[in-house]
């Protein structure tokens, strides 16, 4: 696994070191919209906003973004590569076809989240503004992130069949954006308890709310129970579905088909 | 090195079922070059993918080095490497030496190790001092010759090549061929698709016919060669052959031809190794040029089996 790890490590430094411009405008667009987080609110309400809820806003937006990532990058991977006439020997190396395409969300989550870790340095750097960070939100974070490797490894699945898929991918980030604004997880009755808990990235990003939340009062246990199971749900489904389109499309023989 | 046994491929279309592939067996051994041919849409590339573990085959069996390719097919993966044509192989935007990096690593090389094996692969296909272009800058040629390090970066057992001279230059084909060669002297077993005749030819110690999904011809190329080549001599003079001494060839009763004045073509008595000499007796005194046995090439071979002159096997 780790030849794979550095593989893909390698080639995403090259592409970030390659093009330079692409590299330097991304981050100036995340300066710019953290800059409108910190500095923004402060024209809006006359009065800076800061500490807890300047970390919900931040941390949210950042969870959010890495979440389309993750959910989004591995069936843009394999369109790309099938694009590009590389799928094949992609899928001649000695691992797995899951194994390949989650190495290279994990690496697409960390090429994205290391420049958001510089511009947030050195905006607090710049604004003397404090974050109120808890490590323990790395817990709930890292859970709605791989809920969304669980929902890309699916994406993943339809690009391997059917190559184009933007619209549906489209479709697919509008109803996570659905399930993460709406308070699907809080839904009252018993049916709308387990359609809370069934439904990808609500309960995970809940326990985040909560442990972010000001009062510090934290999730309850269920609540970590319940996040930590849909997002067993959703990978190992994620995973299976891969898996299956993987044996189909060599059946039907369209692996490099586009 | 490579058995595949009994392999049936079906596809389905809007007109019902297609048979690609047809109960073939092929097998390459160690340091062996089989030339697997047929026209186009005949089943030699999905042959090669259900080889390669692409595409699944509906029945049989392809064992790399005793590994089951469907079976365990990380472990068959890793021994056998494969150039595929309509595929570019690389990755445009990185330079030759990251290219060749990065498939080695992923072929589960450390970094040094596959910096090293780039560097003599590199060498040995004469792209040393290009290795720090990118792929997108190379020619054709480079680009093919870069695909076939790419797949030798982890020292396969197998390769699996088709069409690698397709649209190639004179030199980029030469080098090509030269590189299949060393492979063939070094142990690799190669199995090659190509549409030219001539290099299969130059390359192959085997061949295989492919038509219509059916294996319809195998055996050593020069057997096959052999086989397919008639017991007719051509004499070649320096000048028009006469009435007289056409007509003393004629007294000798072999069927004779005469394609043009200064040729002849004539079948003597194939148990008869001194026949020709007689024939050169009656000829004289014209001033023979040139006097040969009829040898078939790939290309006759070929037209042959695949308009349905060849023998079924």
């Amino acid at each position: 696994m780790s030849s794979l790890l550095v593989a893909e490590w390698r080639r995403m430094v090259i592409d970030l070191v390659r093009y330079p411009l692409e590299t330097v405008s991304m981050m100036v667009v995340m300066f710019a919209v953290f800059a409108g987080m910190f500095f923004g609110a402060h024209y809006l309400t006359a009065a800076p906003i800061s500490g807890p809820n300047l970390s919900g806003v931040v941390i949210g937006y950042t969870v959010w973004t890495l979440v389309m990532n993750a959910s989004g990058f591995m069936g843009y991977s394999i369109q790309n590569e099938t694009q590009n006439g590389t799928l094949e020997q992609v899928m001649l190396a000695p691992w797995h076809t899951v194994q390949i395409f989650l190495v290279r969300g994990v690496m697409d989550i960390l090429e994205m989240l290391l420049p958001v870790l510089v511009v947030l340095a050195a905006l607090i750097a710049l604004s003397g503004a404090k974050l109120d960070w808890r490590l323990l939100a790395a817990v709930p974070a890292l859970m709605t992130i791989i809920t969304a490797w669980g929902i890309g490894l699916m994406m993943a699945a339809l690009a391997l069949l059917f190559k184009r898929m933007n619209q549906l991918q489209l479709m697919i980030q509008f109803a996570l954006l659905f399930v993460i604004i709406a308070p699907v997880a809080t839904i009252a009755g018993a049916w709308g308890h387990v359609l809370g808990v069934l439904a990808p990235l609500s309960v995970q990003v809940s326990v985040l709310h909560a442990t972010l939340a000001a009062a510090g009062h934290g999730a309850s246990a269920t609540l970590w129970w319940e996040a930590a199971a849909d997002m067993v749900l959703w990978f190992v489904a994620g995973y299976w579905l891969l898996t299956a389109a993987d044996h189909l499309a060599r059946q039907r023989g369209i692996i490099g088909h586009y | 090195m490579l058995a595949a046994d009994g392999l049936v491929k079906r596809f389905h279309s809007r007109t019902g079922p297609i048979t690609a592939v047809d109960h073939i067996s092929i097998a390459v051994a160690a340091g062996e070059v089989l030339a697997f041919l047929g026209p186009n849409g005949a089943g030699k590339t999905t042959t090669i993918k259900m080889v390669a573990g692409l595409i699944r085959p509906d029945q049989g069996r392809v064992v790399v080095d005793g590994v089951d390719v469907t079976g365990r097919p990380a472990l068959a993966a890793s021994r056998l490497g494969a150039v595929l044509e309509g595929s570019r192989n690389l990755y445009w935007r990185l330079t030759c030496l990251e290219n060749l990096i990065y498939w080695g690593t992923l072929r589960r090389l450390t970094p040094a190790v596959a910096r090293q094996r780039a560097g003599e692969l590199l060498r040995m296909v004469d792209l040393e001092d290009r290795q720090h272009n990118s792929v997108q800058t190379l020619s054709r040629g480079m680009q093919q010759k870069l695909a076939l390090c790419q797949a030798l970066m982890h020292r396969p057992q197998l390769v699996l090549l088709d069409e690698p001279t397709l649209g190639l230059d004179f030199a980029s084909a030469e080098a090509i061929k030269a590189t299949v060669r060393q492979l063939g002297t070094e142990g690799v077993a190669i199995l090659l698709t190509t549409h030219q005749m001539d290099v299969a030819q130059q390359l192959a110690d085997r061949l295989a016919i492919i038509r219509a999904g059916q294996l319809v011809l195998t055996g050593r190329t020069e057997e096959v060669l052999t086989r397919y080549s008639r017991p007719v001599w051509r004499v070649t003079a320096g000048e028009a052959f006469s009435a007289g001494q056409l007509a003393a060839a004629r007294t000798l009763g072999w069927p004779l031809e005469q394609p043009t004045p200064k040729d002849l073509l004539v079948t003597p008595p194939e148990d008869d190794p001194a026949a020709i000499y007689r024939l050169l007796d009656v000829l004289r005194p014209a001033a023979i040029r040139l006097v040969e046995r009829h040898q078939a090439d790939l290309a006759e071979v070929f037209q042959q089996v695949v308009s349905g002159g060849g023998e079924a096997l």
